[in-house]
């Protein structure tokens, strides 16, 4: 194929100009991505070895390794790992769950459906904070549950007070305002299952969870798994919903580990150590990321087989 | 036909109602305590007297001195509008040469944008303190407006590159014929094409834009006294978070607009998620 614009023959100055253009192009993007994201990963590992506190005047000193050893060794840093990864497992499961049984049911395009469909992702424009303070409102020890369990004599349930039902409560208010996106996901993949493959099923006398076993769930396995990952990814970012709902109470009992960093080791002016937990969770979506992309090549290669 | 799945349908119509109707109830109880009492909201907190209904509380949580709701829609319309304009300008023309230029070096660049859409941003919230502090930018709105568009380019980049590549060649050549410079072909004959993308890419960053709570709260921070809808909400509500005369009207306030925003296009945002999450 001959390209018109980049021929050899072409004299040398249109080349370097050319060369010009298409970098003055890029190069915008890539000074303000560099410049507050690539920077800043590289100034959170170059902090995460020092006893940097934040004061401008202040040298940062070396200190090796201490910080990664604080924050695997501190036992509310540990503890705050173990609720951000319950968050983003048990979280990612519950999403993934109700926004794939919902899809299947409002799979079809109709009045009710889309409605369906609209009310069970409006939570999602709603800000996580925002979530978080109106659930306080329903589920706080005067909130609007436990008031309606009162009238109907039922003694109250510590939602948000004990530690175990907070941790839960939260996921539960997560799970509540993330699903919809998920089920948007896997509406569009549902589109893309071609129709005849599931008309043959029931020519063939497949029921309905025989259809689902042998055509649907193989061919949605690649949003399937896209979504469980990604879900988990942003279910790792937990912030918002802990500073609205529970203040990370009680007991530290739903402390995830955004909400270390930037509401317990930030305001500490604890840099070097904050910058430490920050390379953790980085490197946590790394190694997640990594895997959605391996499981993604392998699922395109295997969707290329077939088709 | 037969007639078999009749009483299925049924069953799946009256389970999806009862959830539609479940999922509402937050927002039907935020709607009627916002006109409520306290004393009203702790006894009654799912009916509503409409003869006691008082406008009186969103009245006073309107002029609250803490948060002025509409200087606080101002600003986070304002960082939605310049996020979108500063990202859809500056991706645009990087990812038509992206995705023109089969060569090596560009295909890097591109993984190298695409490693962003990992980086959890609130993560690295702190060392960018430290950066816009270098540039004096630290606790200003242009600050802002920089960091958070730096975290919408990674997947703004990415769905534009993806979508370029399926726009025909011929397209380019053909103006290039014509002697249109680059620019030109980007603005005037790529940019028209990519009008569904675009919108996708609007409506994922506006979202996520309008509804960042942890950018603003350390880049701005309390003394900047720039509050966004969700700073401002925190800010008048976190401390009283048990005067649900407070809480109610001022989070009704905070969502009524993109609520009435989203349901007015809904087609085209669920539309719009799609096909984001299909491509990224």
């Amino acid at each position: 194929m001959a390209r018109i614009m980049t021929k050899r023959t072409a004299p040398r100055r249109r080349v370097w100009r050319e060369a010009t253009v298409r970098a003055g192009m890029v190069v915008p993007a890539l000074v303000l991505y560099v410049g507050l994201l690539v920077v800043p990963v590289g100034y959170a590992v170059y902090y995460s070895f020092t006893d940097y506190n934040g004061f401008p005047n202040q040298v940062p000193e070396f200190i090796g390794w201490d910080n990664y050893k604080r924050v695997f060794q501190s036992s509310d840093i540990t503890d705050s790992m173990v609720v951000t990864g319950t968050v983003a497992l048990a979280g990612a499961v519950l999403v993934n769950l109700a926004a794939l049984g919902l899809a299947l049911l409002l799979q079809q395009t109709n009045r009710f459906n889309t409605f369906g469909r609209v009310v069970m992702f409006y939570p999602h424009v709603l800000s996580a904070l925002v979530v978080g303070f109106l659930w306080q409102a329903m589920l706080g020890p005067q909130g609007v549950v436990n008031t309606m369990m009162d009238k109907v004599g039922h003694s109250s349930l510590p939602f948000l007070s004990n530690p175990t039902w907070a941790l839960w409560s939260m996921i539960f208010v997560i799970a509540w305002s993330l699903f919809g996106v998920q089920l948007v996901l896997y509406l569009a993949g549902l589109q893309t299952i071609p129709a005849d493959l599931i008309e043959a099923a029931r020519i063939d006398g497949a029921g309905r969870w025989q259809t689902f076993r042998a055509v649907t769930w193989p061919a949605l396995a690649p949003t399937v798994t896209v979504a469980i990952i990604t879900s988990g990814i942003s279910l790792l970012k937990t912030y918002d919903v802990v500073v609205s709902l529970t203040g990370g109470g009680p007991a530290g009992s739903t402390q995830t580990l955004a909400y270390s960093i930037l509401a317990v080791s930030f305001p500490g002016r604890k840099i070097g150590l904050a910058s430490a937990e920050a390379v953790v969770l980085i490197i946590a979506a790394a190694v997640l990321a990594f895997t959605v992309l391996a499981l993604r090549r392998r699922a395109e290669e295997g969707a290329e087989s077939i088709g | 036909m037969t007639r078999s799945p009749r009483l299925a349908a049924m069953v799946r119509i009256a389970f999806l109602s009862v959830l539609s109707a479940a999922m509402l109830i937050p927002m039907y109880i935020l709607v009627i305590n916002a006109f409520k009492s306290q004393q009203d909201i702790l006894k009654n907190p799912f009916t509503i007297d409409l003869s006691a209904a008082t406008t009186e509380y969103l009245t006073a949580a309107w002029n609250n001195p803490d948060f002025s709701i509409p200087k606080g829609y101002l600003i986070t319309l304002g960082l939605v509008a310049c996020v979108n304009v500063i990202s859809i300008g500056l991706c645009v023309p990087a990812a038509y040469v992206l995705a023109r230029t089969p060569k090596p070096l560009f295909r890097l660049i591109l993984m190298f944008f695409v490693a962003g859409m990992f980086i959890p941003t609130q993560v690295i919230l702190i060392p960018v303190i430290f950066v816009l502090r270098r540039l004096t930018l630290m606790g200003t709105f242009p600050g802002l407006v920089l960091f958070m568009t730096a975290t919408t380019i990674p997947f703004t980049l990415f769905v534009f590159t993806g979508y370029i590549r399926v726009l025909p060649r011929a397209l380019d050549e053909a103006a290039a014929i014509d002697g249109a410079g680059r620019w030109y072909t980007v603005w005037r004959i790529v940019f028209p094409l990519m009008r569904p993308i675009v919108a996708t890419a609007f409506i994922l960053n506006s979202l996520s834009v309008w509804n960042d709570f942890a950018s603003p709260q350390v880049i701005l921070g309390p003394g900047s006294g720039i509050y966004t809808v969700t700073t401002g909400v925190y800010a008048a509500v976190g401390q009283y978070s048990a005067d649900y005369t407070k809480v109610f009207p001022t989070l009704l306030l905070a969502v009524i607009p993109i609520l009435i925003i989203f349901v007015a296009m809904q087609r085209h945002i669920m539309r719009g998620l799609a096909a984001g999450s299909i491509k990224g």
